[in-house]
């Protein structure tokens, strides 16, 4: 084991919707560049328990540690930790009123934008306090000007999409491509974001059987680079493959976890060879 | 009844400098009250909308909702020229304001019912968007508000333009009000004819004339604008490169 603290840590998670109790109590540890799957039967849990991770649902009691801080808490500014986790959704959630690109660009310019507008606003305080200084406090060095923010931001959108052969997409529409095509293009809109962690809502599951592959291959290339990813799927043969560990989540609890090898091979949670019966 | 004499007389009195000029003064009025009405009711609206649809966890966002719904409550409640009077003889005098000139006051009343209106039809647009994405804007890190303003909002718009046409049209209409606080409209400058000719039945008749030519403009503008925002859907997508 190394001692390296884990990217999210998960203590006790506790969410019901009123008095339905969807996860009873989950702790878990994610490290850095780790590929983690989540398996279970629907309406255990496991989609919730994502959803969780980046506080998309409010969780009702416990904590997650994401870069050591407990985003769990609601007094902690969400926005800026879910800049650093990536989330791809079931039904694609492409911004339907942008284009392609725009769809891509729009976050990262403007949180470039954001950050600029910041800067300038600092730079003008010291300038006006530095009227009334002995010695001057220097500027902040700004070499960005807001069309290199946007530029630069083209410029990696246009990189991610020529990656998955989309480019000439850039400027059509999200009603124009085939769900696999949507799907592609939304991770790579997570992945524009540079995130720490990228979290997947049962990316296939609502794509024709013959454009899951090419999803699945995407994924398996940025598991490949080392990006730390939480998968929740019903492909049993791709969370074997990818996966540094399975978990199993069924009503609300973590039933077990492991090694892909040990968890389908030799399960030990009658549940879980109840479940695996049924899907492999 | 001799129609041919009855429009002579008209069109010679309209013809005359100063009913010529009250006639576009008065259509220059309904159409910048209807126009800025709707502006602002729609600024209004929208505000209120999206305060509507908050998540309200918090002791601002339920007092705010409040606020709105009384704001609707008495403005969707009494009729606009109840308002008009309260605003233009009640409020002004009240509050001590002097130097109003009475076509602000109609507008800003128009604006502010045109809001309550809007408002409602703004938050069923809301509703009609997809909740996957305001979560996606979310999930990449904007904010409750950037989101709504840079992705819900916009597609809202799109659903509900139609019925907004409707609330233009209801406002370039409801202008005929207008004269109950001294502002040359369309109504007052063409019933002016009437009563200086004791002669009301071809004012009545071009006054309507009239409303129908703005009406179809406005449904035919309203086409154009639905047709340069369906670009995104599939069927229009013609910018496919």
């Amino acid at each position: 084991m190394n001692n390296e603290r884990p990217l999210i840590c998960v203590k006790n998670l506790k969410k019901n919707f009123d008095d339905v109790m969807v996860l009873e109590d989950i702790s878990t540890d994610i490290r850095k560049g780790e590929k983690v799957a989540v398996i279970g039967p629907s309406g255990s849990g496991k989609s919730t328990f994502l959803r969780c991770l980046n506080c998309m649902e409010d969780p009702s009691g416990g904590n997650i540690f994401f870069d050591g801080e407990d985003i769990a808490d609601m007094k902690v500014d969400i926005n800026k930790h879910r800049e650093h986790i990536g989330m791809v959704f079931q039904q694609f959630n492409l911004f339907n009123n942008k284009t392609v690109l725009k769809n891509i660009t729009l976050a990262p310019v403007y949180f470039g934008l954001k950050k600029h507008r910041a800067e300038r606003c600092k730079n003008f305080c010291i300038a006006v306090a530095n009227l009334f200084r002995k010695n001057k406090k220097p500027l902040i060095q700004i070499t960005q000007t807001r069309k290199m923010i946007k530029e630069k931001a083209n410029e990696r959108a246009m990189e991610l999409l020529k990656r998955i052969g989309l480019e000439e997409k850039a400027n059509a529409y999200p009603s124009t491509l085939s769900g696999g095509q949507k799907q592609r293009i939304a991770i790579i809109r997570a992945l524009a974001m540079n995130p720490q962690v990228i979290l997947f809502d049962e990316p296939t599951s609502a794509l024709d059987p013959e454009m899951v592959g090419e999803v699945l291959d995407l994924i398996r290339k940025l598991a490949e680079e080392g990006m730390t990813m939480v998968i929740v799927t019903h492909e049993m043969g791709f969370a074997r493959e990818i996966a540094d560990r399975v978990l199993f989540i069924d009503s609300g609890k973590i039933c077990e976890e492991g090694s892909p090898q040990e968890l389908f091979e030799h399960p030990k949670n009658p549940r879980l060879r109840e479940f695996l019966s049924k899907v492999l | 009844m001799n129609w041919g004499v009855k429009w002579k007389v008209f069109w010679e009195t309209l013809s005359g400098e100063f009913y010529r000029k009250l006639f576009f003064q008065g259509l220059i009025n309904t159409v910048k009250i209807a126009v800025l009405g709707l502006i602002i009711g729609i600024f209004i609206g929208t505000v209120i909308a999206v305060v509507k649809v908050m998540p309200k966890y918090k002791k601002l966002p339920k007092a705010l909702d409040k606020i709105c719904d009384v704001y609707v409550a008495i403005f969707r409640g009494t009729p606009m020229v109840v308002q008009l009077l309260i605003a233009y003889y009640v409020l002004l005098p009240v509050l001590g304001i002097r130097g109003v000139e009475a076509i602000n006051v109609g507008i800003a009343v128009f604006g502010m019912n045109s809001g309550a209106y809007v408002s409602e039809i703004m938050r069923s647009g809301i509703n009609s968007v997809d909740k996957g994405q305001m979560e996606a804007g979310r999930a990449l890190g904007l904010g409750y508000a950037v989101t709504m303003l840079k992705i819900v909002v916009p597609q809202a718009v799109k659903n509900i333009l139609p019925t907004l046409g409707n609330e233009f049209i209801t406002l370039i209409k409801e202008t005929s009000v207008l004269s109950f606080i001294t502002v040359y409209d369309l109504y007052t400058a063409l019933g002016a004819i009437g009563s200086k000719n004791y002669d009301t039945v071809m004012p009545y008749l071009f006054m309507a004339f009239i409303y129908i030519v703005l009406v179809l403009a406005i449904t035919f503008m309203v086409k154009g604008l639905e047709k340069l925002m369906a670009k995104s859907d599939r069927k229009k997508a013609g910018g496919v490169i």
